[in-house]
């Protein structure tokens, strides 16, 4: 009797203590909140609980977006509209930078992170986080776009546009493969992405400071021809004008094309059970022509620190640990993310783990960046517009070409920026 | 004095939410307000106007808007009074139909566009499944500008129809059978008694649809953003499309502007133009 | 006399379900003649016309009108023309479209339309409501525009459902005899639903009572009231109801409330419990042994007198009282 008493007295002093000790420890920390895509939510977040337990002063409150990247955008954009933003750190693709940069949503990383944040960083992450000298943005991944190529079909990628065409009609004939190559035409970013490689890869370049932003130039046209081509020839399906990455892997991936073209998360998804070309299938960097620079349109996620953060110097303490080498040795290792600090792409750990790791260090060192503007979202969506036209069977390359560099230099003219000549 | 007093509160509710918007509006489509002006508003007198006079693609859009609602519509109401005239018969099942039916209506619109995607996919979607069995060879619905409209009519048509079709049985149910007795005792058919008793008497539901379902069709952003994002070479593109470009891509918020009022001032005038031909249709019969 | 039935039912049967609604009905209603069907709610009157205006289906038996079989045929080559008990009457339509809208329909050529209609505007007094709607009509003038609508039907068979039954009572009896002198202008048979027996005196040559499906009985108001066939009959038709004294052999002697008189001895003693003056008539509600009795006199009987009631034999009416079937036939009045 006695003796449950005091086992009952001795409960209630342990629970007394501990309150205490947990309200002791539940001090109010410093709260940072990020919003994240939802697949980088996910991957994150045993990361950001390791953190939330190491520190008792910072809080991480991630917010997990929209799965699709433009859905993310909308969110954070209503958000930042309202005035005061509700989130201290953004994920964001490279593309926002300037828009975001250029809108006054952006606070500058050099005061804290110094002038040679970059450095340690692989050369294809380095561009589209400085805008007019600033920093703005610490990539946490790497993206780059890829060329996949059957391995069962053919001994070695093809090199050139011609060759691709060659060797996927050959296979095409011999009844292999039913297309022979699929990538994303349907009219959104990834058009444009899509695009960025070829007028690179025949000798050409988008970007403001060109003739009608380097659209109306003939290496554009025979890129948009060849696109054009493509599809009118029958290498790629006609759907291909209204498909997003998902269409072309599932194509890919039920072993009825070629080649494909995608991000590097597509090679795990080819590895899946249940995938027709598992074990099959190589990467490689995109096709050019005789003497251009083959390119890989850079992706690439990062941080980026909103103005009217409260706390700036805790969240850069928190962006730091996220695109930190721990983190990225994790998202690499457990998620198959490309890191972006240069001397991972050499660990012989990660490299055992990923064996693909060094063809996407060659992809990236090919990284062209889309036209690093405010505007670029309508320099994109002008491009699409043509592009899109001509994949479903309208109009001529030269001409499409030649309107879309008008269209752009109107564009920029109106918004006071020098056009080029 | 008192009446007014009395009215105010609904009068104040109305200047919040409708024209207080339209105002600011109608100010913003005078600035310029965009990514280049640090989103810094900038009188720039009539330019937005001008440019949106001069803008191709608003008129491509407004057309192919109109389009897709004028045909969308008339084949929602020609579905939805066949549905209902089916639904107002006795037979067995009908509880269950009836429930069923308003599935699509259900159903949110971005989901069910996903699953016209799905079915529009060329090669793989069901539809190119029975094309492929009937052993042609597949279409690229979405992929085409002739036939992507069709595909965002056909996906809009399924989801509204219910909704149309219950209305239009609303209206159905408040006709007395005997007037149809009486109109068969005269010596009529049923296709007449469809058109001389059914078709007035629905009328005022018929307009109710139409009008419901235009403002709400040529406000179509979800679908279209979902099943083709606006494409191929923007032919499925709708103004609300493209105002939502202007002002969450571009950020170009005082364009946006005068494209959401560009479009406001065009269903404005298509109201007017609804409600004078049912005036004059009234004074006809 | 003799007449050409115009129409004939033959063992009309309806059943929905299990249940009978008509159980059998044989019926003939001559030309130019007016039938009325007569009946408590729910005894099948309406669907009798219903039946016969093919709008519900016949199970069972033949309807014959001029001698031919029309038992199968869609109402629409039926000629049969019908005033519902709501009119009916297109609500989106003038009163003049509502008219000549049937015509237009059968291909009658405009200029004759328009002479009906003048013809049958006249007749029914509807002249000044021609560019009306039915809704800024009053309940009598729809009552005519239903009746004129099927009379330019030129029907072979006029069918009227309770076409009373909207009206207030004076309206009612005034609207009597002008329904009346139409009917009986035209040269095919009409019939007449009402639940008011009433109604049914003053318009029918003939009644058929309805009850449970079946026809009770059939004949003018005279043979009803003074040669009921059955007991429901001779509950229904009268008012003050007849009076019903169970018998101890099993049968029931009916005795209609004017056909007491007073005696000094004998009879059934009674004790006024109230009663209601009706100015030519007055009308006594008596206690008596065998229970409640009504009675119609002229006298001064006060509430609480105590006296005693007896009969005539000729008057006495005498039912079964399992079966309700009428016993014997006393003296015919003509």
């Amino acid at each position: 009797m006695s003796r449950r008493l005091t086992a009952i007295a001795l409960g209630l002093l342990l629970a007394l203590a501990m309150g205490l000790l947990s309200w002791v420890w539940a001090r109010p920390a410093t709260v940072v909140r990020v919003l994240m895509p939802a697949p980088f939510a996910d991957a994150t977040a045993d990361l950001v609980a390791t953190f939330n337990r190491a520190h008792r002063d910072v809080r991480i409150a991630v917010t997990r977006g929209p799965f699709e990247t433009d859905a993310v955008s909308d969110l954070a954009i209503s958000s930042l509209l309202l005035g005061d933003s509700p989130y201290d750190l953004l994920l964001m693709d490279v593309t926002w930078t300037a828009k975001y940069a250029a809108a006054g949503w952006l606070e500058p990383l050099d005061p804290w992170l110094g002038p040679e944040a970059l450095e340690p960083l692989v050369t294809g992450a380095r561009a589209g986080n400085r805008i007019d000298g600033r920093l703005y943005r610490l990539p946490l991944v790497a993206d780059m776009g890829l060329l996949y190529w059957r391995t069962d079909l053919m001994a070695a990628p093809p090199r050139t546009p011609d060759e691709l065409v060659a060797i996927a009609r050959a296979l095409q004939q011999q009844g292999k493969v039913r297309w022979g190559y699929v990538w994303q035409g349907r009219q959104y970013e990834g058009l444009s992405c899509v695009f960025v490689e070829l007028i690179s890869g025949f000798g050409g370049q988008w970007g403001p400071g060109e003739a009608g932003v380097g659209l109306a130039s003939p290496a554009a046209a025979r890129a948009a021809g060849w696109l054009q081509q493509l599809v009118n020839e029958g290498i790629s399906p006609r759907a291909v004008a209204n498909f997003a990455e998902p269409e072309a892997l599932q194509s890919f991936e039920a072993g009825e094309a070629a080649f494909m073209r995608n991000w590097p998360y597509a090679w795990q998804e080819l590895q899946r059970p249940g995938s027709a070309v598992a074990g099959r299938v190589g990467i490689t960097t995109m096709v050019a022509e005789p003497g251009a620079a083959p390119a890989a349109t850079q992706g690439s996620w990062g941080f980026s620190l909103l103005s009217g953060s409260p706390h700036p110097e805790t969240a850069v303490t928190v962006l730091r640990a996220l695109t930190g080498e721990a983190s990225q040795r994790r998202l690499v290792s457990r998620y198959g993310y490309t890191p972006t600090l240069q001397h991972l792409f050499d660990d012989p750990e990660l490299v055992a783990e990923r064996p693909q790791l060094p063809q996407l260090r060659q992809a990236l060192d090919q990284a062209v960046l889309r036209p690093l503007n405010p505007g670029y979202a309508q320099l994109s969506d002008i491009l699409q517009r043509q592009l899109s036209a001509l994949i479903s069977g309208r109009g001529e390359a030269a001409t499409a070409m030649a309107r879309a560099g008008r269209e752009s230099d109107l564009l920029l003219r109106a918004s006071g920026q020098e056009v080029g000549r | 004095m008192s009446s007014l007093l009395l009215m105010a509160p609904a009068l104040l509710l109305l200047l919040a939410v409708f024209v207080w918007p339209l105002l600011d509006y109608a100010w913003l489509s005078l600035q310029a307000q965009s990514v280049f002006t640090g989103l810094e508003t900038v009188p720039v007198g009539a330019a937005n106007w001008q440019r949106l006079l001069a803008d191709g693609r608003f008129w491509q859009d407004a057309g192919q808007t109109l389009r897709f609602a004028l045909v969308s519509v008339a084949l929602e109401l020609v579905a939805g009074l066949a549905i209902a005239l089916l639904l107002h018969q006795r037979w067995r099942g009908r509880g269950t139909v009836r429930s069923l039916a308003l599935l699509p209506w259900a159903l949110p619109t971005t989901v069910m566009a996903l699953g016209w995607r799905w079915i529009f996919n060329d090669p793989h979607g069901p539809l190119n499944g029975v094309v492929q069995s009937l052993g042609l060879a597949t279409v690229p619905f979405l992929a085409s500008p002739d036939l992507a409209w069709v595909a965002t009519v056909v996906a809009d048509v399924w989801k509204t129809t219910p909704f149309v079709a219950l209305l239009l049985l609303a209206g159905l149910q408040m006709i007395p059978a005997d007037l149809y007795e009486a109109f068969a005792l005269e010596g009529g058919t049923p296709w007449q008694g469809l058109r001389r008793i059914t078709l007035p008497l629905l009328r005022p539901y018929i307009f109710i649809a139409a009008l419901f379902r235009l403002a709400q069709a040529l406000g179509v952003f979800d679908l279209i953003a979902v099943l083709t994002g606006g494409g191929p070479a923007s032919s499925t593109e709708s103004l609300a499309v493209y105002a939502y470009l202007n002002a969450m891509r571009f950020l170009d918020f005082g364009y946006s502007a005068t494209v959401m009022l560009g479009m406001f001032l065009l269903l404005l005038l298509g109201a007017a133009a609804l409600l004078l031909w049912r005036r004059q249709a009234e004074v006809g019969a | 006399m003799t007449k050409t039935a115009s129409l004939r039912l033959e063992g009309l049967c309806r059943r929905i379900g299990e249940r009978a609604i008509l159980d059998g009905i044989n019926l003939e209603v001559a030309a130019g003649e007016c039938l009325a069907l007569l009946g408590p709610s729910g005894c099948g009157k309406s669907t009798v016309l219903r039946v016969i205006a093919g709008l519900d289906p016949c199970d069972e038996g033949r309807i014959l009108l001029d001698g031919r079989d029309i038992t199968h045929r869609p109402p629409a080559r039926r000629r049969v023309a019908m005033v519902f008990q709501s009119y009916a009457l297109y609500p989106h339509l003038s009163v003049e479209r509502n008219l000549t809208l049937g015509m237009e329909l059968r291909g009658v050529p405009p200029e004759q339309r328009e002479q009906e209609l003048a013809a049958v505007l006249e007749l029914l007094q509807l002249g000044g409501l021609r560019r009306r709607r039915p809704a800024q009509l009053s309940g009598g003038q729809r009552q005519r525009v239903a009746l004129a609508r099927a009379l330019l039907r030129k029907p072979q068979l006029m069918l009227l459902d309770e076409p009373m039954s909207n009206l207030d009572a004076q309206l009612r009896e005034e609207l009597r005899p002008q329904l009346r002198a139409i009917l009986s202008g035209g040269r095919a048979p009409a019939i007449h639903v009402t639940h008011d027996q009433q109604e049914a005196m003053g318009i029918a040559d003939r009644i058929a009572v309805l009850h449970d499906g079946r026809l009770q009985q059939c004949g003018t108001p005279r043979e009803l009231y003074h040669h009921p066939a059955n007991l429901f009959v001779a509950g229904f038709i009268g008012r003050p109801q007849i009076n019903l004294l169970p018998q101890d052999d099993g049968t029931v002697v009916g005795i209609r409330p004017e056909h007491l008189v007073a005696v000094d001895s004998g009879g059934v003693p009674v004790r006024v419990r109230s009663r209601e003056w009706h100015g030519a008539s007055q009308q006594l509600l008596l206690e008596s042994a065998q229970g409640p009795l009504r009675w119609t006199c002229d006298g001064n009987q006060e509430i609480g007198e105590e006296l005693r009631l007896g009969w005539e034999p000729r008057h006495e009416h005498r039912f079964r009282e399992a079966s309700g079937e009428r016993l014997g036939s006393p003296g015919r009045h003509a």
